[in-house]
């Protein structure tokens, strides 16, 4: 049987999407980066093609995506990730219709990308360097509030005051701002409604540079934290579509391109 | 014990490098790796380029003294009349400058939020061991941005000789077109009485044509881009129009000469330094100054290829030439003090109608496919007028990616995926085109 792997290495979390020639999606691992991008990458493929019942000559092609793309060279091509990104939100969101826009969290980043009608990105925004508004931001939240990151959803709907302002850009400033408000004997569940708020002001704000259109799509891990959606889709006056494993998506979309990739050769 | 201490101190001390060397040294690093970049991670280089490469290898690795057997006039812009300072038997030298090194340097006395080269250009002026700043007989400015206008007395106070250049913000009206003649009529007497020369009408005919010279094998070269594919890359584009920066003109238009023979050559047997399916690329907004490559660099790494620049190290710089009707004195200065203020495309101006133009002008005799916009962050100009030219683009159909940069090389990663995801995007237009 012809198969074949998307590998997303990103800066918090490999993800790895094995497909068969349908695009039916055979397996899928997700596991920490750590340190040695290469090494897990490359242990956790074995491992996933293991609990699949493939053998490594039934991996005809292999495309990697995110930060450590190409550090990954058992890779046989590798696209950015927000090519990756688009492919695959395409596919895992077709239930939800026509995918116009994507708002994608990230460990690093956070990006926004508009499509055409056929999916081709036509435009794309990404947060210049800093860490605002990212996974890393939530991480970094949930420590100084001592709660697992998992937990924040909950707590967003413990919360019956109003959300608490959060106005730093800059994920170290918003952390001492974080500080003085536990100092100021605030409840932990309001903070957390408030960090929700301030990430899904920015994500919004770089959503349209971009432009919204049609069904608005929200993947990466981030996505799984119903708190932080329920921010965004207030905000943004809308629904959002969200598929039902948003960590790989990408990692998706690099498995459809080597599939596409492999057949073009 | 403590003399002990004390004396392994003192021997300490004595082999720590003194912060001039040290910078020099640092400067040396920065430059090493981009030029092994530059010539290593690309395939097949030009052979002529090697004078280039050789060139900057001298200046800035090894630290080679620059044009030391003739006065040498520092300049803060490309407004200042290279024409009058060849006919007053001087060299100029731009200093505006593209070091990470420098622009740390510059950072520890300049506001964090200034641009990367205007900080840049202080924190080398501020160790007068750096080549360019060796032997500057004269610093010229002219009233461009409000951060180098601001910038110029911090200059004058680490004790450079500083000329005030007026340059005008407003390009259409005549009252500032006779403002700018003036300046120069008033430059061109100021520099004989500075330099203590006698600029004559043979000396500014001569240099008209020295500069004239210059600017047309440039565009001959510059012509060849439109071919496609186009045989020659961005990267070693910049190299080139860097160089007219410091280089000796007359050597300079040689070795130019050389790289036109040899791409033209080579591009008979349609010759491709890119790859199969390179998107053509417009590169414009804040100057690539060396060793500040990255971004030119990471477009054609990621397959791209620059086929086009608008900026003010490289295209802007020696795109019009000076035309004489009648060649007495004051027809000469005057036809020079038009070229650099009709010609210019600077955003400083309030309006910048000029630039528009020139950008559309590029994209059609180019076939560029896409505009990467580069802004220093800190660059106001640059960042303000971002917007009204990517609605220009829009209006075209052409694709713009903006991105705000400094001389960090830190910024890797997240820059070069934005750059890849764009070239991306641009293949797959291009391939639904047809």
């Amino acid at each position: 049987m012809n198969c074949f792997a998307g590998i997303d290495i990103g800066s918090t979390a490999i993800k790895i999407v094995i497909i068969n020639e349908e695009l039916e999606i055979l397996g899928s691992k997700i596991a920490g980066s750590g340190s040695m991008f290469y090494k897990y990458a490359k242990e956790n493929l074995e491992l996933l093609l293991k609990e699949v019942d493939l053998k490594k000559e039934n991996l005809k092609y292999i495309v990697s995506t995110g930060y450590g793309r190409k550090l990954f060279k058992e890779a046989d091509e590798t696209i950015s990730e927000i090519t990756a990104n688009a492919i695959g939100a395409r596919y895992a969101g077709k239930e939800f219709g026509t995918i116009r826009t994507i708002i994608n969290l990230g460990g690093q980043d956070s990006k926004a990308i508009s499509l055409d009608e056929e999916g081709n990105v036509v435009n794309f925004a990404m947060n210049d360097r800093c860490a605002a508004g990212t996974g890393k931001f939530l991480d970094v939240a949930a420590a100084k509030l001592e709660i697992g990151v998992e937990e924040l959803g909950e707590y967003h709907f413990k919360s019956r005051g109003t959300p608490l302002p959060i106005n730093s850009t800059c994920a170290v400033f918003a952390e001492s701002e974080i500080i003085s408000l536990l100092g100021n004997e605030h409840k932990v569940e309001d903070i957390v409604t408030g960090i929700h708020y301030s990430i899904a002001k920015r994500i919004i704000r770089l959503a349209k540079k971009v432009g919204l259109n049609d069904v608005i799509y929200f993947d990466g891990g981030p996505a799984l934290n119903k708190g932080l959606v329920e921010a965004i889709e207030f905000e943004l006056g809308r629904r959002l579509a969200i598929p039902k494993n948003p960590q790989i998506t990408t990692a998706l979309g690099a498995a459809i391109l080597a599939k596409e990739a492999y057949e073009e050769l | 014990m403590q003399k002990e201490w004390g004396l392994k101190m003192t021997n300490r001390l004595r082999k720590m490098e003194d912060p001039k060397t040290r910078h020099r040294r640092h400067e040396a690093m920065e430059a090493v790796k981009i030029l092994d970049s530059l010539k290593n991670d690309f395939k097949d280089n030009l052979e002529s380029m090697s004078y280039f490469y050789d060139l900057y290898e001298k200046i800035y690795c090894k630290g080679e003294k620059l044009h030391f057997d003739k006065p040498t006039v520092g300049t803060m812009c490309i407004q200042v009349p290279y024409e009058i300072i060849y006919a007053a038997d001087a060299v100029p030298v731009r200093l505006c400058n593209g070091f990470y090194t420098d622009e740390q340097l510059g950072g520890e006395f300049m506001p964090t939020k200034s641009c990367s080269l205007v900080k840049a250009t202080l924190g080398m002026l501020s160790n007068k061991d750096i080549p360019a700043a060796q032997k500057l007989d004269l610093v010229i400015h002219p009233t461009t941005c409000d951060q180098k206008t601001k910038a110029i007395s911090m200059i004058e106070d680490m004790g450079y000789e500083m000329y005030h250049l007026e340059f005008p913000r407003v390009k259409e009206s005549e009252e500032s077109r006779e403002y700018w003649r003036r300046t120069i009529r008033k430059f061109t007497k100021d520099l004989q009485k500075e330099l203590g020369v006698k600029i004559n009408r043979k000396k500014v005919k001569e240099s008209i044509k020295k500069v004239g010279k210059a600017q047309k094998i440039y565009h001959d070269l510059n012509e060849l881009r439109k071919l496609k594919p186009s045989p020659i890359l961005g990267k070693d584009m910049f190299l080139i129009t860097n160089a007219f920066f410091f280089d000796d003109i007359e050597k300079w238009t040689e070795a130019v000469k050389r790289v036109y023979k040899e791409v033209k050559e080579k591009a008979k047997a349609k010759y491709n330094p890119a790859g199969k399916r390179s998107p053509r690329i417009l590169y414009t907004g804040s100057p690539p100054i060396f060793p500040n490559l990255k971004l030119p660099m990471m477009i054609e790494l990621a397959d791209g290829i620059i086929v086009a620049d608008e900026s003010c190290s490289a295209n802007r710089l020696l795109n019009d030439m000076v035309s004489v009707d009648e060649w007495f004195m004051y027809d000469m200065v005057d036809s020079i003090a038009d070229r650099y203020l009709k010609g210019c495309t600077c955003p400083i101006f309030t309006q910048n109608e000029d630039r528009k133009r020139r950008l559309k002008e590029l994209i059609i005799d180019y076939e560029v496919e896409g505009v990467v916009y580069q802004s220093f962050a800190g660059c106001q100009v640059y960042e303000m007028e971002q917007r009204s030219i990517a609605k220009e683009m829009e209006s075209l159909g052409i694709p713009m990616l903006y991105v705000e940069s400094d001389y960090s090389p830190a910024q890797g990663g997240q820059l070069s995926t934005r750059i890849e995801a764009f070239i991306e995007s641009l293949k797959v237009r291009r391939r639904k085109k047809r």
